[in-house]
């Protein structure tokens, strides 16, 4: 056979299409498989005598056939149905398209005139925001001291490291761990005695300090490291921190853990069920750093990390001292991140070494990118959602399976908006710029996937 | 402490290096393609060990076997370990990470994403299979094979080395011998060049995916039998041996053998001088320590040009 | 942007409490239906400890309920608090905003920590079946009772045993956990005071492989071995023990003493001696029966803490129909007051909330069954 006819033969059945490679039939299958995967999601919970029992119960259950109806019917209705849907889509979007921006649009061109209508409406919203969770439930207040507030401000600490200056952190909860462990030492609750006691809030300066050096001695060896070997360097920082704090028993207290004083100020001391005292405090902490934060960004260092996380060689060939503006970054973080600590364990009162597992790094992580990274709004409503969500949906599923949810929402989520659900205006242009294949948008510190930076 | 006491450590230290050697790949092929760190190859791990409790359920392994129904029962364990990770990891990334590749998103969004995946994966592991231990059905009568410098080597450091030895070697053999190994060096080195020169891009990024799964999958499988199956049983050593690819080098598949075999070696040896509770610890430390002074790892980085 | 922030944060919450408080009001005592909380591990990485429990009290509150013998009705409330100490404390306000009666927990220590400070705020008691670090009573929260002797009670039991055996030197392997750490630290000190050698070694939780550390206790050469931790992780690291040929005494406490622990051990359980502050739960009829419901009603055997779970439930049931009006308060006091007889042991409070009962009896593995031997008390007097 020559070699020609071989071409022709190899190239003829490269172009074949088999029945099950059209993309209508790949769609079915997908859609399928979907509605597998939801009877497994939503199904019962296995147990450990037969590991199968779960999945045989699944696939007999009424939960499967009504998905692989739904399933069906979404299919027939997308190939076969799909004109009338696209246009009412059409005429929907035009319609959508008539109005500014939708309806934030318009609230914000009525605002942008009216100067003293903004600021009403924004001492409106900081009323809200002190007095409104009075009117929650106990148990609401304290889901949302505990844990909202106090991740809100390791997100906001993560989002300078992350978001501004472009270095991935997957060790964040280490200065967290340092911070709350520093209120434990110098509150005297720790095994080993501090040279004098301090009242908790005494002892913020110096743990920020503590979690400041602690920032650089990371920051400082990692400079040279990018992108992936950054975060892995991270992560084992993190790991030693968490395993140092686990292991030294006699120091740190281990995973028995310490008892931390609660805040006392001038005589006032907080009441473990008053939650309301606790969430001004970290309600003012939060305002505090936020606005700090917001006039930094918008300074030089803010540029300065700007240009270091677009492109790290320009910036220094421009004269950006990369060096010291990355070190800056990761102590500003880290500092943050380490009065939250403090908050945190003068809050909840107790502290052990299980508080600062690995796992939290990288949900905080999840926090600042969900939300949207770089831009502030965007990681505080990150952090509050994500915190809130499984305590939510704690009254809906099975809370042993609210994670499961939780990572199904992340890859959604990642795939249908990726930019976060508020992104910073620069973010959003530059990951516009990478789907149109710009050129621009690879000059991105962080590189793009399926391609090389 | 004597030298034969260290010689011991350092024969468990191989066998356990073998095993995160083993899933080290699976990060490193992956990376090696679409510079993604996929977190999630953890839960493809966990998932082959399952196949494998699964698979010697629905066929139980016979009291008392014979050699050769030991070595059948083995064989069919790891092969079910093995599919379901692969297909673990072909789904993986049919349904995240295909869409994200697809809208050219930044990497910090397949990072998430990954994560994300991870926890929906061992989440619903473990809604399906129960949250608590599952031991893997004995296969085998564990005794000593022969004795090494007054040190046992028993059936099960034996099976897991060779099979390991046997993965790395097939796979080697993949990559830089094979059609499909040419075009993952090629996807590796110049997605678009490569495609240009007639690699589908799709198919190949699917089967790297298939191929580290079939890896994490049969290694999940041997970790089940050195140990027991628990659906968070990825996390740990998925974080071992993503450290060991950075170690040899990410991206550089005979780096990320190095990488496992040292971490596997440094973690016994810390066990035998401080004790268990610091082996990580001593893991990171020798990580950040090689990075200090080779920032891309033992070996270096491209998956194309060295290995 | 900031109207936007706000409104997105507020929004989800103030729904989130409505239907909260929406759930909260249908219940309290006016229709005759209390509510028994259960407070540990649902989610996260102890989940099945957790699940043990939860299966433990469902069955008490179930047969209670169905059995018609008393004027009121239970519903059972879950507090997930993910064994960690700072979710205690919103698992705990979950519990004490739908108004239960009592709560059954908090199951870890660290947790209990936190929480029981809340539960004495409001005079809930919360009787915990598995919280055995020794110096929770000793902070004065007032609603709170250990129904399970604490560690002292085991880890001088453990000694005792091992020094009558002729022990002349034991290593203490913790898990790292509380319950791992507390038991060893006792043990240690036990053993010290009764003249045996003790040294230490720790291998954390969910170590993925156990050879290194087996083979560093099968070094020592040492007499005898206490493992302090949870069959989860017992049974492959008694798996290595073997591998790696260590000789001596194997022992453990309650957290292995489970079914569980064979199957994971393989052939390499037996011959492990286990200590518990518990009876058989195989051993007599009523546990039996016990076990049979729940394997029925479950599809699994009873674990580690279940019965035990079982018994503080049915107790505190059991106190409820005493009452003349049912409260927190009242409950509080006749529980502090009780003398019940469970199935895993008999159950009474000092006045600081501790387990007054502190026999230890011990167990060993034969072959597939973990076989009872007697108190230690008996076996070492004689």
């Amino acid at each position: 056979m020559s070699n020609q006819t071989m071409n022709a033969q190899a190239a003829k059945r490269l172009r074949q299409v088999r029945w099950y490679q059209e993309p209508r039939w790949q769609r079915l299958g997908g859609l399928l498989a979907l509605a597998l995967l939801l009877a497994m999601v939503t199904g019962v919970q296995g147990t450990n005598s037969d590991p199968f029992y779960a999945i045989k119960e699944n696939l007999t259950g009424v939960g499967l056939w009504v998905y692989v109806g739904i399933a069906l019917l979404i299919w027939v209705a997308r190939e076969f149905f799909s004109e009338p849907v696209k246009q009412a889509g059409a005429t929907a979007k035009q319609a959508k398209g008539t109005l500014v921006d939708g309806p934030l649009g318009q609230i914000k061109q009525l605002l942008a005139g009216q100067p003293r209508l903004r600021w009403a409406l924004m001492a409106a919203v900081a009323a809200l925001a002190v007095w409104g969770p009075m009117g929650l439930d106990r148990y609401w207040q304290t889901v949302l001291v505990d844990q909202v507030m106090i991740f809100v401000l390791v997100a906001i600490g993560l989002n300078v490291v992350i978001g501004w200056a472009g270095m991935l952190d997957l060790g964040f909860i280490a200065f967290f761990a340092i911070g709350a462990y520093s209120a434990a030492y110098w509150t005297g609750a720790l095994p080993v005695a501090p040279p004098i006691e301090l009242n908790n809030f005494a002892v913020i300066p110096l743990a920020v300090i503590t979690c400041l050096v602690a920032g650089l001695l990371l920051g400082a060896p990692t400079l040279r490291l990018r992108g992936d070997y950054l975060a892995i360097v991270t992560l084992g920082f993190h790991e030693i921190v968490y395993l140092t704090a686990k292991n030294l028993n006699d120091v740190t207290g281990g995973t028995s853990g310490v008892k931390v004083d609660r805040w006392e100020i001038g005589g006032y001391e907080f009441r473990i069920v008053d939650q309301m005292p606790f969430y001004w405090v970290l309600l003012a902490f939060a305002a505090i750093t936020v606005f700090l934060f917001v006039r930094l960004e918008h300074s030089k260092v803010g540029r300065a990390w700007t240009a270091v996380r677009e492109d790290e060689i320009a910036a220094a060939s421009t004269g950006v001292d990369t060096v010291r503006y990355k070190l800056m970054a990761f102590a500003i973080g880290a500092s943050t991140s380490g009065l939250a600590g403090v908050a945190y364990a003068s809050k909840v009162g107790y502290i052990n070494s299980e508080n600062f597992v690995i796992l939290l790094s990288i949900l905080v992580l999840a926090y600042v990118i969900f939300g949207g990274m770089g831009s502030l709004p965007g990681v505080i409503f990150g952090a509050a959602f994500l915190v809130w969500l499984p305590e939510f949906l704690r009254d809906y599923v099975d809370p042993k399976d609210r994670h499961m949810y939780l990572g199904a929402l992340l890859v959604i989520m990642m795939i249908y908006r990726p930019q976060g659900v508020i992104p910073s205006k620069r973010r959003q242009r530059e990951l516009k710029m990478a789907e149109t294949g710009s050129a621009e948008a690879e000059a991105e510190a962080t590189g793009t996937g399926g391609k090389h930076s | 402490m004597s030298l034969n006491e260290l010689w011991g450590y350092l024969v468990l230290g191989v066998v356990l290096g073998c095993l995160y050697a083993v899933i080290a790949i699976g990060y490193t092929l992956v990376y090696g393609v679409l510079q993604l760190l996929n977190f999630a190859h953890s839960e493809v791990f966990m998932f082959g060990g399952f196949g494998g409790v699964l698979a010697l359920t629905a066929w139980t392994p016979v009291v008392n076997p014979s050699g050769m129904q030991s070595v059948l029962y083995v064989a069919f364990g790891m092969a079910a370990g093995a599919a379901l990770g692969a297909a673990v990891a072909y789904g993986l990334e049919k349904v995240a990470y295909r869409p994200l590749r697809k809208h050219n998103a930044p990497r910090l969004v397949f990072l998430i994403t990954a994560i994300g995946a991870s926890f929906f994966l061992y989440n619903l592991a473990g809604k399906l299979f129960d949250r608590s231990s599952v031991a893997m059905p004995q296969m085998y009568s564990n005794e000593t094979v022969f004795t090494l410098f007054d040190t046992d080597i028993k059936t099960t450091h034996l099976l897991i080395v060779f099979s390991a030895v046997a993965m790395m070697v097939g796979l080697d053999y993949v990559v830089n011998r094979t059609k499909l190994g040419s075009g993952i060096r090629a996807v590796a080195q110049d997605p678009e060049v490569a495609s240009l020169m007639g690699v589908n891009i799709d198919k190949v990024v699917s089967r790297t995916f298939v191929i580290g799964g079939l890896l994490g999958g049969a290694a999940g499988f041997l970790f089940g039998v050195n140990s027991k199956v628990v659906y968070t049983m990825g996390f740990l050593p998925g974080i071992t041996a993503f450290a060991a690819a950075v170690l040899g080098g990410i991206g550089n598949v005979r780096g990320a053998m190095l990488g496992g075999l040292l971490l596997g070696v440094v973690e016994t040896m810390t066990v035998f001088f401080w004790g268990d509770d610091w082996r990580y610890v001593a893991g990171f430390a020798v990580l950040v320590l090689v990075l200090m002074f080779r920032p891309t790892g033992l070996l270096g980085e491209r998956l194309g040009r060295t290995a | 942007m900031l109207n936007k922030r706000f409104m997105k944060i507020a929004a989800p919450l103030a729904v989130g409490a409505l239907v909260l408080t929406g759930c909260g009001n249908d219940s309290g005592s006016a229709d005759g239906t209390y509510k028994i909380a259960f407070q540990g591990p649902l989610s996260g990485e102890n989940v099945q400890l957790g699940v043990n429990m939860e299966n433990g009290i469902k069955l008490a509150i179930d047969e209670a309920n169905a059995s018609g013998d008393y004027e009121f009705k239970l519903e059972y409330f879950a507090a997930d608090d993910m064994g960690l100490p700072d979710k205690a404390t919103s698992a705990a306000q979950a519990a004490l905003s739908e108004e239960v009666l009592a709560v059954v927990g908090p199951a870890f220590s660290g947790p209990a920590d936190t929480a029981a400070e809340y539960y004495a705020d409001e005079g809930v008691p919360a009787v915990s079946s598995s919280a055995t670090r020794a110096d929770l009573t000793t902070k004065g929260y007032g609603s709170f009772l250990r129904a399970v002797p604490n560690d002292s009670a085991q880890g001088a039991g453990m000694a005792k045993y091992l020094a009558s055996e002729g022990a002349k030197s034991v290593v203490v392997v913790d898990d790292k956990t509380d319950y791992g750490v507390g038991l060893a630290d006792v043990a240690i000190a036990e053993l010290k005071k009764a003249g045996v050698k003790a040294q230490r070694q720790s291998t954390p939780q969910k170590t993925p492989d156990y050879s290194a550390a087996a083979k560093r206790v099968a070094n020592t050469k040492a007499d005898a071995m206490i493992y302090a931790g949870y069959y989860e992780d017992a049974g492959p690291f008694a798996k290595k023990l073997d591998e790696a040929g260590f000789d001596g005494i194997k022992m453990s406490g309650d957290g292995t003493n489970d079914a569980q622990f064979i199957k994971l051990a393989g052939g390499s359980a037996d011959g492990w001696k286990l200590t518990c502050p518990c009876t058989d739960p195989n051993e007599e009829d009523a546990t039996k029966a016990f076990a049979e419901k729940y394997e029925k009603e479950f599809k699994r055997a009873p674990g580690t803490y279940s019965a035990e779970s079982y018994d503080v439930t049915k107790m505190i049931i059991s106190e409820m129909a005493e009452l003349d009006e049912i409260n927190s308060d009242t409950l509080l006091k006749a529980l502090k007051k009780t003398k019940y007889k469970g199935l895993t042991k008999e159950f009474s409070f000092d006045d600081k909330g501790e387990f007054r009962n502190q026999t230890v009896y011990m167990y060993e593995v034969n072959g597939k069954k973990i076989e009872y031997e007697g108190s230690i008390d008996d076996l070492t007097k004689g």
